[in-house]
């Protein structure tokens, strides 16, 4: 499932060009759209990679996790430490499984 | 590539045996001279005593040890003295890490044993953390130009540059207009003591002839402004003056022969009945400078002259009338900026109700300085025979109005007092009246006042509403109802004068947008104004007099001279950079910009390979940037995102025991941690379930700390700062506000509860409430139950 972008909170990374989640999908699919705010632009072409997800610095962007996981439309949250990545899934009964990882590239 | 092992010693000094009567320091010795790095530890008697400096010295220079972690309470002084001592035997005075354990309350009464000694183990796990990382730092030493540019050669920006070319500074002075001088030139006294402006100004002035160092530029704008701190570019054009300056020794000549005759403001306003008492004469095309008459050389309006008119160059005995002149760029290459551009009269034809400009008699108080300045200049002053017996001044003209300026101009009422006690001087029979809301005369202006209550000027606490004009006497009519005596007055008057206010100088928002300077709301330069008032949000330009706030002639010249005293710092041919600067990790950065976005000192410049780049002696090492990069590349040197990211993970959150929440406060080294430390001071209770980590500025916290906090099982996490309006580096606290916000709203949909982290705000001798919200924000948490990333 492509990425969700939240209108109200994405603010388009201020005066930038490329914003961060357009700069990372590597299937060049994010954009931003007239209104400054950024929008998947190719929905069926989203490989559900999340990094766009991982990268918002304000948490505009949310990704319905794919079926193996919890099935659609389960969530899946990453949240960014320093040098952890913490993933909330959340299943479409409503059960919730964490996990925490180390980062490798730092 | 793995970087050598630390050597650490562990030092515990607890003199008066505090710590071990709560704690076997023997055993924690025992547990961590074992730990990761660590190469000695041990419990210090007497840290001063010769015989164990020489022996850590000894250490130092085996290299048996590389660097040290304090345990105890030490002061800063103290703090400083050790590190002093051991610099020359070769320790860098940023490899010491100082644990105090009393300040993270771990000798507080009531705290359970169990608690107390396994949140010592978490502490010092934490110090170790953080120790490890810790890296030998040089403070930078950055060439600068000795020069000082101020813009504006008032009253404060000709005193303040006498001064710097005193203590040897050169000075370059840009004025827009022909001469120096600016607002005061038009005064007729200053008050309190009623004496004549000009002696003032000229006392400037010939301090600035005794020097060489000052360099005017007038009839000049500052047209942009590179570089930073202690190298700025100033790129300045100056408006041809069309008269050389070097060769023109004002003798005149040319005024005699100028055909061109200019009339003076205010145009056709017959205010000054006796000739040549307007006041502001009328001219000739080619005139002196104004308004002072300095530099001495004449300048000609060239709009005003005839076509193909060259009588004034013909004529001129020394040829330095040049006709041909053409605007002229110039760099100026100084360390510092000073903004004295002072104010402007607010446009009383916007105050309808009394309806300034519908009558000659209606002046506003700088009119009414030339007009006063004018009569005493002459050899017999006759106000009375002009026919001016009643004269009235309305207060506050447009000052403390919801529609016009918000703000009290600060001086309006003295100045009043001031010109009705000249007038009455020159004219003993007249009647002055004073319409006024507040009477406002601080300090020692009071005296003011009461010579004018004894000199019989009739005060009366109540404003018209409108100001009505007689068509066949010419008179101003006033009707008020008198709030004390509690009946109407009536009076007629000759001539009304407007007390109008203070606005920044018209040329304020282009000089804003060139040093992109922030205004505030009121459109003055005022950025902090308890704590840094002389600062501006720009390093490395100052703001002085009323280019800053409304304020009287002699607090001009003190603001002036206060921001001099602190541009001198970059005025000594280097500039010292602390250590501490941010670096950015261009390795992984993204390009983001968002710390060029969000710096509230806009210290962020792009590199060759537009990779973000602080301007290091602009940045002000507040973190503002290390806290907003998403992606947590950028680190304040000495407080990097991975020494701090190292203690949090070394936080062992069990500490507490099954039930009890932990929570890791963010304490802004300004307020927020000066509070907490005195709770503990205080013997306030303190809930041991707390752990702070002393943070330059709350917005220095990168929201990756905090996740890095909730995801390795601590219950909450507390950001504490200023209050909004008091963060010393403006905007910290905003921006914390706003990420914890965000952070909030993902920890709602990954089914956690927002309220986990927190943000509040702390003033510095709020210890009470500290404690205070530390208890409530324990009990929500308990309430919430552990943190289900608690392992």
């Amino acid at each position: 499932m492509p990425p969700r972008v939240d209108r109200e909170k994405c603010d388009g990374c201020k005066a930038e060009e490329e914003p961060l989640c357009a700069q990372i999908c590597p299937g060049d699919l994010m954009v931003l759209g007239e209104n400054k705010k950024a929008y998947c632009r190719a929905a069926r072409d989203c490989w559900d990679c999340m990094s766009c997800t991982k990268v918002c610095p304000v948490g505009a962007i949310e990704t319905r996790a794919p079926y193996q996981l919890g099935y659609h439309v389960a969530k899946l949250i990453p949240m960014m430490g320093t040098n952890t990545i913490t993933w909330t899934c959340i299943d479409i009964n409503g059960k919730v499984e964490r996990f925490r990882y180390k980062n490798r590239t730092t | 590539m793995s970087k050598p092992v630390p050597k650490i010693a562990l030092f515990i000094w607890d003199p008066g045996e505090r710590l071990a009567r709560g704690l076997d320091l023997e055993a924690l010795l025992q547990k961590f001279s074992k730990a990761k790095g660590v190469a000695r530890a041990e419990v210090i008697a007497d840290p001063w005593s010769a015989a164990w400096f020489a022996s850590i010295k000894e250490d130092l220079a085996a290299g048996r040890i590389d660097r040290i972690l304090w345990v105890g309470h030490f002061t800063p002084q103290q703090m400083k003295i050790l590190q002093g001592e051991l610099q020359p035997a070769g320790l860098n005075t940023f490899l010491h890490h100082w644990c105090d354990l009393e300040e993270q309350g771990i000798l507080l009464a009531g705290i359970d044993q169990g608690v107390r000694n396994r949140k010592v183990l978490a502490l010092l796990e934490m110090a170790l953390a953080r120790t490890r990382l810790l890296e030998p730092l040089e403070p930078l030493e950055l060439p600068a130009s000795e020069a000082m540019l101020i813009i504006g050669a008032g009253v404060a920006g000709i005193h303040t540059a006498a001064s710097l070319a005193e203590l040897g500074k050169r000075v370059y002075l840009v004025e827009k207009e022909s001469g120096v001088g600016g607002k005061v030139a038009l005064l007729s006294r200053f008050y309190p003591r009623l004496c004549d402006p000009h002696c003032g100004l000229q006392h400037a002035l010939d301090r600035l002839h005794a020097s060489q160092l000052v360099e005017f530029h007038t009839l000049a704008t500052v047209m942009s402004l590179e570089g930073g701190p202690g190298n700025f570019a100033a790129r300045i054009q100056k408006r041809p003056r069309y008269v050389n300056e070097q060769r023109c020794n004002g003798c005149g000549v040319c005024t005699g022969v100028c055909p061109v005759k200019v009339p003076g403001a205010p145009g056709d306003r017959d205010v000054f009945p006796q000739a040549g008492a307007s006041p502001q004469p009328d001219r000739k095309a080619i005139h002196p400078a104004f308004p002072l008459a300095f530099p001495p050389a004449y300048v000609i309006d060239r709009e005003d002259c005839l076509a193909g008119c060259r009588e004034c160059e013909q004529v001129c005995p020394a040829q330095a009338v040049e006709l041909n002149q053409t605007p002229e760029e110039q760099v100026l290459n100084v360390g510092a900026v000073l903004v004295t551009t002072g104010w402007d009269p607010y446009p009383l034809d916007r105050v309808a109700e009394f309806g300034y400009g519908r009558h000659p008699r209606m002046i506003s108080n700088l009119e009414m300085e030339t007009l006063l300045g004018a009569e005493l200049q002459r050899p017999a002053p006759d106000f009375l025979g002009s026919g001016l017996r009643e004269v009235g001044f309305i207060q506050c003209a447009g000052s403390r109005d919801e529609r016009h300026l918000k703000y009290c101009s600060a001086v309006c009422c003295a100045v009043t007092l001031k010109q009705a006690l000249t007038f009455k001087e020159l004219a003993p029979e007249a009647n002055c009246y004073v319409f006024f809301m507040d009477m406002r005369c601080p300090g020692f202006n009071e005296e003011l006042y009461r010579r004018a209550r004894d000199q019989g000027v009739i005060f009366i606490r109540e404003r018209p509403t409108s100001v009505k004009i007689d068509e066949t006497t010419g008179k101003l009519n006033i009707r008020v109802k008198d709030p004390i005596l509690e009946r109407p007055v009536r009076v007629d008057l000759d001539l009304l004068v407007l007390a109008g206010g203070m606005a920044p100088a018209e040329g304020t928002p282009d000089l804003a947008r060139v040093l992109n300077l922030p205004q505030n709301q009121y459109g003055f330069f005022e950025s902090h104004q308890q704590c840094h008032p002389e600062e501006s949000q720009r390093t490395g330009i100052f703001v002085g007099g009323c280019a800053r706030e409304p304020m009287n002639v002699s607090q001009s010249i003190e603001s002036a001279h206060l921001a001099a005293m602190k541009a001198l710092k970059f005025l000594q041919g280097s500039v010292i950079i602390e250590p501490t600067y941010p670096v950015v990790d261009k390795t992984r950065c993204d390009q983001c910009k968002r710390c060029v976005e969000e710096c509230p000192f806009g210290s962020f410049g792009f590199d060759e390979k537009s990779f973000p780049t602080p301007d290091l002696a602009r940045c002000r090492q507040c973190g503002n940037c290390m806290g907003v990069c998403p992606l947590g590349v950028i680190s304040l040197r000495h407080h990097t995102i991975k020494q701090t990211a190292a203690q949090v993970e070394a936080l062992n959150p069990a500490f507490m025991g099954e039930g009890e929440p932990v929570i890791l406060a963010f304490l802004c080294a300004n307020d927020a941690y000066p509070a907490a430390r005195a709770a503990v001071d205080q013997g306030l209770p303190v809930p041991p379930n707390v752990i702070s980590i002393k943070v330059p500025c709350a917005g220095s916290v990168n929201n990756a700390l905090v996740a890095d906090a909730l995801s390795f099982g601590i219950d909450g996490v507390l950001i504490a700062g200023c209050r909004d309006d008091q963060c010393h580096y403006v905007r910290g606290s905003q921006l914390v506000q706003k990420r914890s916000g965000d952070l909030g709203e993902k920890l709602r949909t990954m089914m956690l509860e927002p309220a986990r982290v927190r943000f509040e705000s702390l003033e510095i001798r709020e210890s009470q409430r500290y404690v205070d919200l530390l208890q409530a924000y324990i009990e929500d948490l308990k309430a919430m139950g552990a943190n289900p990333f608690k392992i």
